[in-house]
């Protein structure tokens, strides 16, 4: 449904996106990862037709976001970042304006205008005007202007950013619940909430994809087994006890009295832990499993040197 | 068609909606209405006695009142046109609203042309009071038809004209109140140089002790300077046609201003293709 190839975005000499290429399939909700100013407002803005790519390009539903802009816009609903309304409009009026403008014929723009409404939680508050709205609900509103005439590709830049914790949940049940019909391209800086979300996570960081992973495969196998220990005592002695075992990727401390131990894929050394850490004479505290969760995933792709782009095509091909 | 209508409905109820449309009707009615009565009685005192105003008779309607008043009331419409004009483009890129509406299904002249007709809306509303003010005088005194419509017709396009300029300033501006100064600034000096173009002789400034190479450039650059401080203020061609007569160049003038300065702001909205920085 979104096919992006090589993008490129330069703002005069800084480069905010650089060679990205991703694929994301009909139906499959994918969300874009990545710190402030990775590049993924760009991404979007650019996929929304708002502005051009230096170069690469992006297809939508297999027309061409440069040369076929309009047949695009009619197939994406956007939400941009930090969500633009007109303050002095009401909220159906609004929405009026959003479904003329989409082309939804004159006899159903009230039903339509109604539907999105109803979807997004904002029956009551039709005549109420934008500038009165709280934040939750001028996000709501942004969310029921890009859902007006159901376009199959939704682009929502952020969200829940600025909501309440109540908030997030409702605009995230939202958001899965609209997973049915469309496909969608979220982005956040918010690791839970895509992993609650989303199928598949995008890592951009530096204007560069760095990672690329399904949430599927980052809770299965593949990857190594994470341990978190607790533990009192000379902490070179104690990273020096854990290296020197078979299974033990690398170990690392990760705040006081505790320490973090990734272990090689396939192998289990909690045992050989314990014993270690007892028999050399440390106080052990405790010794847990954990995930591999997304925020690991994250820190490892954007601490890591850039791909060479080589290395990345070689890879995509492979996948 | 239908998206460059939704942009105009939209824009053109904002004005209503907010006080904005209300302040700019208001105080053009309040002008225009002033204007009427202070024209009438002075003409109703040169009536009275011609010969104090060095008028052998008793003038003709249209040339002394009715005429001068409709340069008059295109000419309040300069000092509110960048008023109207400022919120068209720079408000949208001030709210951050240009991003919606350069990702909804619209071309570049469903907004252009949307915001464009959604400000000549807000000027035919306010030339309503000029039609009432017309309409008195066509009722007490025999005046041709032509006076009227042609009249009316200079009006509006001097709106036209300025609303366009407006409308161009405004596609390059962040804030309204930036778009307001601009455009009302280019107004005044285009007014200011337009009443002092009365006031520049025919012929050569240069003295005759000059070299004649001299004179002859000094003399074309005056005539060209002339000539465009006659003709190119925008209320310049409006006093014709405000008594009836209509000559082919001033609609034309008028046609060219609008679509020029329409044309460029279409360049100024392509310009976020080839732009780095948008």
């Amino acid at each position: 449904m979104i096919e992006v190839q090589n993008l490129t975005k330069s703002y005069g000499p800084i480069a905010a996106v650089q060679d990205v290429s991703f694929h994301v399939a009909q139906g499959e909700i994918v969300g874009f990862l990545g710190p402030n100013a990775a590049g993924k407002s760009t991404t979007m803005r650019v996929l929304a037709g708002y502005m051009p790519a230096t170069s690469g390009t992006a297809r939508i539903a297999g027309f061409d976001v440069a040369t076929d802009p309009l047949e695009v816009k009619r197939r994406v609903g956007y939400l941009p970042e930090n969500v633009p309304l007109y303050p002095e409009m009401t909220v159906r009026g609004f929405l009026r304006y959003a479904a003329s403008v989409k082309a939804v014929a004159r006899d159903r723009i009230g039903a339509e205008i109604d539907r999105v409404l109803e979807h997004c939680g904002l029956a009551d508050m039709g005549r109420r005007t934008i500038r009165n709205l709280s934040k939750g609900y001028r996000q709501r509103v942004g969310l029921a202007q890009a859902l007006v005439n159901s376009p199959p590709v939704l682009i929502l830049d952020e969200p829940t950013v600025g909501l309440d914790p109540r908030q997030i949940i409702e605009i995230r049940n939202m958001i899965v619940s609209l997973a049915a019909q469309h496909t969608i391209l979220l982005s956040s800086h918010i690791l839970p909430e895509v992993a609650m979300v989303c199928g598949r996570v995008l890592i951009i960081h530096q204007g560069r994809l760095v990672a690329e992973e399904s949430m599927a495969s980052l809770a299965g196998a593949g990857a190594g087994m994470i341990i978190e220990i607790e533990a009192t005592g000379d902490e070179a002695a104690i990273l020096e006890a854990l290296r020197a075992i078979a299974g033990v990727e690398d170990a690392k401390r990760e705040g006081a009295d505790r320490y973090v131990v990734h272990a090689k894929p396939g192998a289990d050394p909690r045992v050989p832990i314990g014993r270690a850490l007892v028999s050399g004479g440390i106080g052990l505290r405790s010794l847990t499993t954990r995930q591999r969760t997304l925020e690991d995933v994250f820190v490892e792709s954007i601490t890591k040197e850039p791909r060479p782009a080589g290395a990345s095509d070689a890879e995509r091909e492979s996948a | 068609m239908h998206g460059m209508w939704a942009v105009c409905r939209r824009e053109f109820a904002s004005y209503f909606i907010t006080p904005m449309g209300y302040i700019v009707v208001g105080a053009y009615t309040l002008i225009t209405g002033l204007g009427f009565v202070a024209s009438f009685l002075y003409f109703s005192r040169i009536t009275r006695s011609p010969a104090d105003f060095n008028y052998p008779a008793v003038p003709d309607l249209e040339e002394v009142m009715l005429s001068p008043y409709l340069v008059f009331t295109g000419q309040v419409m300069l000092f509110l046109a960048p008023l109207i004009t400022m919120w068209l483009l720079a408000e949208e890129r001030n709210r951050g609203t240009m991003e919606l509406l350069l990702t909804y299904p619209l071309r570049d002249r469903d907004i252009i042309l949307g915001k464009y007709l959604a400000s000549l809306g807000v000027a035919l509303v306010m030339m309503s009071s000029v039609a009432v003010h017309l309409g008195i005088v066509a009722y007490y005194a025999p005046v041709e038809p032509a006076v009227l419509i042609f009249g009316l017709l200079a009006v509006f396009m001097m709106s036209a004209a300025f609303l366009s300029i407006g409308l161009f300033v405004s596609s390059f501006t962040r804030s309204p109140v930036s778009a307001a100064t601009i455009s009302f600034g280019a107004f005044f000096v285009s007014y200011v140089l337009g009443s002092l173009g009365k006031d520049l002789a025919e012929g050569n400034p240069a003295p005759d002790a000059w070299p004649e190479q001299a004179r002859l450039a000094v003399g074309f650059f005056y005539r060209v300077f002339r000539q465009l401080v006659l003709e190119l203020p925008i209320d310049a061609h409006a006093r014709n046609m405000a008594q009836g007569i209509v000559e082919p160049q001033d609609i034309a003038y008028y046609l060219l201003v609008t679509g020029f300065f329409l044309f460029l702001t279409f360049r100024v909205l392509d310009a976020r293709r080839w732009r780095a920085v948008s």
